[in-house]
Parts: C-alpha cells; structure tokens; sequence
C-alpha cells in the first residue's frame, strides 16, 4: 500500500484558542501561602483549644521558621517533647489557649521549651483529604 | 575565598527535626536493610561505636543505653538536603557535592579574616534558623583547604564548627595536626603509600615537591598538593565528573531462592540503573550482573555475568531484558540468595554515542523521559517494567524503623497538639 506522508486536514479544526498563550498563569497555593520554602512547613492541629484564634481539629497549620517575631504570635513550639501550637506571650513568657477550661501556661525555667517557627496561615479543610499520598 | 558548608551526622539530625521526642538523646541511623550504622548523633558516638558497625553486634549496646534506631528515611533526608542547600545557595555559587555537602566559591574580597568568619557565623545561623539541621562551616582559598577547615571546624576543640584558614599561620596548624588520610582526595591505598614514603601528616604532604607525587602516584594527587599550598586547581566541572560505573544492588529483606523472585528484584535494580544513566546524560555499552548466597554460609555461591550491547543505551526496557537473560546463566537451584546487583560498567555520554552502522536506531528516548517525567510527578517507581512484579515484595529492603515522610506525603505530616 502506497502512504503519503503529506499533511492533510480532515474535518473542522476551528480556530486556535486565543487562550493558549496564558495557560501557565493559574494560580498556585503555594505561591500565595509560602514565603520561604526552605523555611516552610507543613503540619496537622490536634485538639480543639486554639479553636477561638479559628484553628479546630484537622486543620493545617503552615509553619515558617524564619518569619520575622512579634508577641502573641501563634506558634508552633517544643514544649518537653511534643510538638504544640499556642500563641505565645513572650513579654510574659505565656502559652495562651483560646478555650475556657486552658487559659493560660506559664513557662518555668525547668520546662524543656523551643519555638519551632510561626505559623502563617492555616487551612481549613471542609471534607476529608481524597489523597492519602 | 571557598567555603565548604557540611551537615553534622546529616541523617541522624535529620531524623530529630520533626519528632522532638527524639532530640539530644543517642539517635543511630541504620543503612539500606537495617544492615549498618551510617549516621549517629552526638550522643550516641559517645557510646564509643564505630561507623558501619553491623547493626546486629552493637544492638544490645545500643538498647541498654537507651538508644534511637531509625531505618534510612531516603525522601525525608532528600527534602532537608533541599532546604539546606537553598539556603546555602544564597550566599555564593554553589556547587552541592553530596546529600550533605555543598561548595560555595565566593568571587568577593574581604581584607579582615572577621568578615569571613562572620559570614560563616550568619550561614551556619541561617541554615539552623530556617531547617534545623546543624552544619559546620570551612572556609578557605581552595577547594581542598575548605574541606580541611571543615574537617579541623568539626575535630579540633579549638573551633567550634567553622574554621577559617586565611593566613599561612592558620593553615600550617591546621595540617600539622592532620593526617595525610585526612586530606580530600587521599583515601587508604594512597595513604598507606605515602606512609612508606614517610609522609604521615597533611603538612608532610603539602610540603612534598609536587612534581614527585605527579610521578608516583597521579596528576589528581599532584593537583590536592598545590591545592594545600593555596593554589586553586580543581573547578567544579573536576568536582562532579560524570560517574564512571553505575551499580545498583541490594541484600534482600529475606533470603530468595526462586528464579522469578530474582528477576523482579534485578528489574528493579536495572530500572534504577537506567535511570541514574540519564540522569547523568549517559548510555553504557555493557552491563555486569550478579547474584550471591551469603558468604558467612557454607557453599558460598556467587557469579557474573556481563551482557554487552551492539549499541550502547540507556532504555529500562534494554536493561531490564539483558539483565534477566544474564540472571537466567546465573541461577541456581537450591541456592539462597542473599543478593543480586547490577552494574553499568562501560559509559560514555549519550551525546556523543557511537552508534553501530547496521542496527536499527531503535532509540527511544522520548518513551524514557515520558516514564523519568510521570515518576517525578507520583514519585519514583510509580511506573515500571512489570517484570518487577507488582506484589509479595520479599526482597524489597526491610526497613523496620522507618520513620514518617514528614515532609514528602500529606498521611505523613507533623501533628501538633492544639
């Protein structure tokens, strides 16, 4: 059978989409949510005493750890092994919670405390993530 | 000015960055199967263990003293890499040299040796400050002395992780007090010569003409001489030459004695074997396959084959069916395999790839950098040959201590208590 490699056009093509040259403008979450990727990361809140600063159950929590400091920053932090996010007092070296049964933790000079960075923003996630990757 | 900027115990501090629970107590790193130690925090070295000590003698040490054990976390330990070297890459061209060391060259000029140290104050600070990994800093006129510096940084009390070796007096201390087996670029053999030659210290070497060690050893030796005298000789292209021979291989989880069994395991080696040879813009012209029972049994078993191509590739699913057609020469029936390996050992780049005048160009590397481009995005060996197998992975590495992807799968992520 003979084949000719000629180019034809067969059927209705239309034109090209005057859209096609802003195809990688959309938009990026991490773009908008993350400063300093070196700096960034990502974790999961537990508990619902930050729920009056609007953080509950589930949420997620961005964390920066070089995000320039300021008092009653929400922060991640060590607090003798274990990872808790609070906002923090520093004038009066204060964990402060946002439900009524836990105000208020006063750090003591025995508590094993370190700030692991800022948190920037967080996610509220409405339905269960469909990806568990 | 070049600084060499390096993780202290990388995987083992990588290890403590996001479980608190961990921090300051003895933490040992184990390496592929659970088989050595690779990396242990400071506290644990103190237990007195050496470097690739095999897990199985040091483990009731190490579990009366209350240690740490962690699997190696490869995509934990990529993603700080990362991050480290973002923030590294700030301060100077620079030149990564391996999953916890990078170069920087810095073109500027500072008058004081304060300046310098400040700038290796501020980048040991910044990498802490931004991802928690403790890195020590040397800085000094080449490449070879930064290591050097790095390295005195690290072992001398009199730093505290960064060096600076900007004036003859500092140099000269630093490698009087330094082996020869110290020195970049100088590893056993050539130490154990140097040592009939009676060169023991860095200095000793250092002070050798150059012009000897270039006639009994090699150009490259000669070249780390001038360099401990102050003279730049390597640049970075020296620094990352193009890998020689590709291997990938690996003891099984579980000791394998059938046939199928060893062709999924040696697929999947071959795959990672094609992969690394066009990572590296390679193709090879022979590969060397090889099984082995455990050299500790009786009857040790081990053979190689090396399967030749007409022309040289790259292409998994060459590989993949070379491999098996040389692992099917290699079995044998009732013996227990504990290992299979291969290895690409005649490269050249793909480039210029000398092709043979008869065959077919069957090269088809748009299908293998469709498969490279689909495993970047779902992660590695999302797609693979199906000679791999797709279940019952015996002889897949146990990593019994793995700890969670904290930073490379969202089931993964940090939890912390609100």
């Amino acid at each position: 059978m003979k084949i000719s490699r000629q180019k034809i056009q067969a059927g209705i093509t239309g034109f090209e989409s005057p859209a096609n040259e802003y195809i990688d403008v959309a938009l990026s979450l991490d773009e908008l949510l993350i400063q300093r990727n070196s700096a960034t990361f990502i974790g999961q809140a537990r508990g619902n005493s930050m729920t009056g600063f609007g953080i509950f159950n589930g949420d997620l929590l961005i964390v920066d750890r070089a995000a320039p400091r300021s008092n009653f920053d929400i922060v991640v932090a060590t607090l003798n092994g274990e990872f808790i996010c609070k906002s923090i007092d520093r004038e009066n070296r204060m964990l402060i919670s946002a439900c009524p049964e836990r105000k208020i933790y006063l750090l003591m000079p025995d508590d094993d405390y370190q700030e692991e960075g800022i948190v920037i923003s967080s996610v509220r996630l409405h339905r269960k993530l469909s990806r568990g990757r | 000015m070049y600084a060499l900027v390096d993780a202290n115990s990388f995987y083992a501090s990588a290890e403590e960055v996001f479980d608190p629970t961990i921090r300051g107590k003895p933490v040992v790193v184990l390496t592929n199967n659970d088989g050595c130690i690779c990396a242990m925090s400071a506290s644990a070295k103190r237990l007195g263990i050496k470097s690739f000590s095999p897990y199985f003698q040091v483990k009731d040490l190490l579990h009366e003293a209350g240690a740490i054990i962690r699997s190696s976390n490869y995509a934990l330990y990529a993603d700080l890499s990362r991050r480290v070297f973002e923030v590294t890459g700030r301060y100077a061209q620079q030149h990564v040299y391996s999953v916890d060391e990078a170069f920087l060259k810095f073109s500027n000029q500072h008058s004081s040796s304060t300046a310098w140290f400040d700038i290796a104050q501020d980048i040991k600070h910044t990498v802490w400050l931004e991802t928690r990994i403790p890195v020590g800093v040397g800085m000094a006129n080449t490449p070879t002395l930064a290591k050097a510096a790095s390295f005195a940084g690290k072992r001398f009390d009199k730093f505290n992780g960064i060096a600076v070796l900007d004036s003859p007096e500092q140099v000269h201390y630093v490698l009087s007090n330094m082996q020869c087996s110290d020195v970049w670029g100088v590893g056993k053999r050539i130490a154990a010569r140097l040592h009939k030659m009676g060169i023991y210290s860095a200095l000793e070497l250092a002070q050798y003409p150059p012009a000897q060690i270039r006639k009994a050893f090699s150009v490259e030796l000669e070249r780390t001489v001038r360099e401990l005298n102050g003279t730049v000789c390597f640049s970075w292209n020296d620094v990352k030459a193009d890998k020689q021979q590709v291997f990938a291989s690996r003891s099984f989880g579980e000791r394998v004695d059938k046939l199928e069994i060893l062709n999924e395991a040696i697929s999947f080696h071959a795959q990672r074997v094609g992969r690394k040879l066009r990572q590296q813009g390679s193709v090879t012209r022979k590969i060397s396959v090889s099984a082995q029972s455990s050299p500790m049994q009786p009857n040790h078993y081990k053979r190689n084959v090396v399967r030749q191509f007409i022309t040289p590739t790259n292409d998994d699913r060459k590989l993949v069916g070379a491999a098996i057609s040389a692992m099917a020469e290699i079995y044998c029936e009732g013996v227990s395999f504990l290992k299979c390996s291969i290895g690409a050992i005649e490269i050249e780049p793909e480039a210029t790839m000398q092709c043979d005048l008869f065959s077919s160009n069957d090269k088809d590397s748009a299908l293998m950098s469709c498969l490279d481009a689909i495993n970047a995005k779902f992660g590695n060996h999302s797609l693979k040959v199906a000679s791999q197998g797709i279940s019952d992975k015996r002889w897949q590495m146990n990593r019994k201590y793995l700890s969670p992807e904290y930073t490379t799968k969202w089931g993964d992520i940090p939890k912390f208590t609100c």
